[in-house]
């Protein structure tokens, strides 16, 4: 049986299959079926954020500790914003690497911008699969 | 380090075998998007430095 022939067979509750789905790239399709898919998508995630952390990439954090500021961030900084949800969207790879101190970003390194590039587009990738781990776990795609 | 052109290649590359398999479903549909979307990308980007290239920084 190829990948593509598998049945999109539930095997957790949905919301517990889309957070295992965020917090390691490919484990969704893999709780589907979907081996080939999600050993691709594993790789090509965790590839992207650890060369963009070898880059000296900055993995944002909101600008104060304070509630308030960040409940106006979207408004206040909107980028900001949109790159912090990239870069949580690397699931636990983000919470781990704030654990150890990396991701803390180096302005003035050559390849700065690149290691952002590298985190952000791994989060929105991640986060990406997420969606299509949901339509593969609803039906709504058949492979 | 790596310079930034092999950099925005193998970002470029990471992108476009990411793509290709979350939206195509065959081999030959996949490897066909695939040189798609990294030819975009990589061609699109030197392209689009070449056009900039007159405008100064300053």
């Amino acid at each position: 049986m190829t990948d593509r022939d598998k049945p999109a067979g539930l095997v957790l509750p949905l919301p517990v299959l889309l957070v295992l789905a965020w917090l390691v790239p490919g484990l969704g399709h893999a709780l589907l079926g979907r081996r080939l898919r999600a050993a691709v998508f594993f790789v090509v995630v965790v590839v992207g954020f650890v060369l963009g952390l070898a880059l000296d990439g900055e993995l944002m954090l909101p600008a104060s500790g304070d509630a308030l500021a960040f409940l106006s961030m979207p408004a206040s900084d909107p980028l900001r914003f949109l790159a912090l949800i990239a870069s949580v969207g690397n699931g636990l790879m983000f919470f781990i690497a704030h654990a150890v101190g990396a991701g803390q970003g180096t302005v003035t390194a050559a390849a700065y911008e690149f290691g952002n590039t590298f985190l952000l587009t791994s989060g929105m990738m991640n986060l990406l699969l997420i969606l299509d781990a949901h339509d593969i776990a609803t039906g709504k795609k058949d492979w | 380090m790596l310079d930034h052109l092999t950099l925005m290649v193998l970002d470029g590359f990471l992108i476009a075998v990411f793509f290709s398999f979350l939206w195509k479903r065959d081999r030959r549909e996949r490897w066909l998007y695939f040189w798609k979307v990294f030819g975009a990308l990589v061609v699109g980007a030197i392209v689009l430095a070449w056009v900039m290239y007159p405008f100064p920084r300053g």
